[in-house]
């Protein structure tokens, strides 16, 4: 008689008991083969009889919460079909087979790999110093008075290592909670690769901005960066490093997102000027570039006012 | 010897010839004080007073004179509210419009009887003379104010007396005589401690003459009456600058328009930069003062201003310059009106080349929603291509017909001169 598996989910890896019994329980009751301590199983829930032919019975032993089995709640099922899929108070479990066969093993990302970003810690501090970089360099290019040091150290500090630190250590704690794991260097790296895409995107957008003299590319941004970006970065991380399934992982990676991509959305300009039909200024573009590249053609004040004679009023609003 | 004495008698004659003695503000209370009436506008429902002002007898005794804005409510809504008049006697009647000035804030009104004998208008006199204005300040009584005539101000075009004296809200509308007891204005405006301003009674005698055609229809929606009226103010402005030689104004490297017209004052608005600030900016702006009420709800409209902005830095990098330079260039003249008054504004962007520089121009445009034809324009214009200087100009015009601004931005543009 092969032993059997019972295979009992539970939030991130599963417990696996053998059953090599002719007769196992599994119930609340201490004195089970199989304890499951769930307050909706029965102290004697069920019993799982193994014949000598191969086949097994699932007997029920409780009117309270009765064992699901196949979705069907009989008071007995004799099968030799397996897996079987049981109910066990809010507790679900399968009976396997020991052959059963299991998933691919998947590579830890970039283990043993020096030029993978999540193969060595260096990386990680690489990553971090290039976004110290990025947020100095944004502090210079804003300042116009007399340069100080101190102010870049400060600046730096609170924002970059403030603003990175934050991020790694509420998804740090997320991951413990959903996979009960550390990956703390995988997390540094990720979020410092956002972060520098993050300041790309948005001088590439400005960029584009000024080359066709519109405002979407930076309200497509401002949009595609919080609902796409972010959400597709987390799901990414979730099933490549903390390797959860595609579906779960897009489900916890839009929530995780959320509390990030709704504020920014609700205090973008770009969504007051998509839901409001009026604005009591106008909205022009003003923004300047030192390339000064653009695809409108430079034209004459002749031709600048008779196109302007076609300029129509804006719409009133309802 | 006879005959030098006759001359010298025909001399004396001459130069102490008995002139109309001077009234003094008792005289004129006296005399008046029959002729000037609070002018009310009141809720047709409750029967009582929204706002008021004040009003008096003019043309063939049964008109009443007041300004355009103390009864522009009734405009707005003819079915809430109306005009009526009440005097010191407590007698009082309902008042309908027969003709009106936007531009000159003043209205005519009409009584349904002969309500007094007119007071006689007259020209102004001069300068420094005493003038006395008659109103109905704060809804206190019939009073009278003593001041000096400080002359017709050319920044309002022309349309503003200059009165040394205190009006109070309640006189507008009421006569301002001269020392003999005619009326050489209408009280309409103060900007407080005694210095107030008169629109002249040559507006008002003008008014009283076109409203004896019968042209003006008082049961017709007076809206597109003001707008028209509105409209053919500003065009006629925006003609006279055109028409105007316009003086240099030079900043840095552009030598710009300055002032292009009596009524536009210019100032220097650059900000105090602190000591540490490694660039240089310069900012004036233009306004003109000859602005027109509409109604309650937009205040004033044909105002032009115009300002001018140029940064420059030795010491920013270009990065630096443009982050800068962009942060500053914004709006910085308001511009914000609620939905209910006005329509977007719709912008358009263009590269204009521009005294051999390429300016990236902005022209917007928006409608008001319950004047037909009239606009509020804004043009904007920011120098590219220089890595160390930045110039940008911001000009609007608010109330006025868009096609007519047009030329004005050309000449603007056309003005404008790179002085390398």
């Amino acid at each position: 008689m092969a032993a059997l598996i019972l295979e009992i989910s539970t939030r991130g890896l599963h417990r696996y008991q053998q059953i090599d019994q002719e007769i196992t329980t599994v119930g609340r009751a201490l004195d089970n083969d199989i304890i499951l301590s769930d307050p909706t199983v029965a102290p004697y829930h069920l019993k799982i009889i193994r014949y000598g032919d191969d086949s097994l019975e699932i007997v029920n032993l409780t009117d309270v919460n009765p064992t699901r089995i196949d979705h069907q709640k009989p008071a007995s099922l004799v099968t030799r079909d397996l897996p079987v899929s049981l109910e066990i108070g809010r507790i679900e479990a399968r009976i396997l087979p020991r052959d059963f066969a299991v998933a691919a093993t998947r590579p830890l990302a970039g283990r043993g790999r020096r030029g993978h970003l999540f193969g060595h810690a260096w990386w990680s501090v690489i990553l971090v110093l290039a976004c110290l970089l990025v947020g100095g360099l944004d502090f210079y290019l804003g300042s116009y008075t007399s340069f100080k040091w101190g102010d870049l150290f400060k600046i730096v500090l609170r924002e970059t290592v403030l603003t990175i630190g934050a991020f790694v250590l509420v998804l740090a704690v997320l991951e413990r909670l959903l996979v009960n794991r550390w990956e703390i260097r995988q997390l540094v790296t990720t979020v410092c690769l956002v972060y520098l895409l993050y300041y790309l995107a948005a001088n590439a957008a400005d960029g584009l901005d000024y080359l066709f003299s519109a405002s979407w590319p930076t309200t497509l941004f401002q949009f595609g960066w919080f609902l796409v970006v972010i959400p597709v970065a987390i799901a990414l991380y979730l099933v490549n490093i903390s390797h959860l399934k595609p579906g779960r992982s897009v489900i916890l990676a839009l929530l995780i997102a959320s509390p990030i991509a709704v504020p920014a959305i609700m205090q973008s300009p770009a969504l007051y000027a998509l839901l409001d039909d009026f604005s009591s200024t106008a909205r022009y573009h003003n923004n300047l570039s030192p390339f000064n590249l653009h695809l409108g053609q430079t034209v004459t004040i002749d031709a600048f006012i008779a196109q302007a004679q076609k300029l129509e009023a804006g719409e009133f609003a309802d | 010897m006879l005959l030098r004495f006759l001359a010298a008698g025909l001399l004396l004659a001459g130069i102490y010839a008995p002139q109309a003695a001077a009234l003094d503000s008792k005289k004129i209370y006296q005399l008046n004080e029959n002729r000037v009436f609070q002018v009310r506008v009141l809720n047709r429902e409750t029967g009582k007073k929204s706002s008021i002002g004040s009003g008096f007898i003019v043309g063939d005794g049964s008109q009443i004179a007041t300004n355009y804005h103390v009864i522009g409510q009734v405009i707005l809504e003819p079915d809430v509210f109306y005009i009526s008049y009440i005097g010191k006697d407590g007698e009082e009647g309902e008042l309908k419009m027969l003709g009106l000035d936007v531009a000159h804030d003043l209205a005519l009104l009409g009584a349904d009887k002969r309500v007094g004998d007119p007071i006689r208008m007259s020209e102004l006199p001069p300068r420094g003379a005493p003038i006395f204005a008659m109103g109905n300040p704060l809804d206190l009584g019939l009073t009278i104010a003593v001041g000096t005539n400080g002359g017709i101000l050319n920044q309002t075009d022309d349309s503003r007396i200059l009165f040394s004296g205190s009006l109070n809200p309640g006189m507008s509308g009421g006569p301002t005589f001269n020392d003999h007891g005619e009326v050489i204005g209408i009280n309409v405006a103060t900007a407080r401690n005694d210095i107030s301003f008169i629109v002249p009674s040559r507006f008002l005698t003008d008014l009283i003459e076109h409203s004896a055609d019968g042209a003006f229809d008082a049961s017709a929606d007076l809206k597109l009456e003001v707008a028209r009226q509105v409209l053919a103010y500003e065009n006629r402005y925006i003609d006279q600058l055109l028409q105007n030689e316009w003086p240099d104004l030079d900043l840095r490297k552009f030598r710009l328009p300055g002032a292009v017209s009596p009524t536009v004052r210019c100032w220097d608005n650059s900000a105090k930069l602190s000591a540490i600030a490694r660039y240089r900016r310069f900012q004036i702006r233009c306004t003109n003062k000859n602005h027109v009420y509409l109604d309650e709800d937009n205040n004033f409209v044909g105002k032009l201003i115009y300002e001018y902005f140029w940064l420059e830095s030795d010491e920013l990098n270009a990065f630096q310059f443009y982050n800068l330079y962009e942060n500053l260039n914004k709006d910085q003249i308001e511009t914000k009106m609620d939905r209910d008054i006005v329509s977007n504004f719709n912008c358009k962007t263009w590269f204009v080349e521009v005294s051999s520089q390429e300016l990236k121009s902005n022209l917007c445009r928006r409608e008001y929603v319950e004047y037909q034809g009239m606009s509020d324009v804004l043009f904007t214009a920011a120098l590219t291509a220089h890595s160390d200087k930045g110039f940008f100009i911001t000009l609007i015009m608010t109330g006025v017909d868009y096609e007519a601004t047009l030329p004005l931005i050309r000449r603007f543009l056309e003005h404008s001169e790179w002085r390398p």
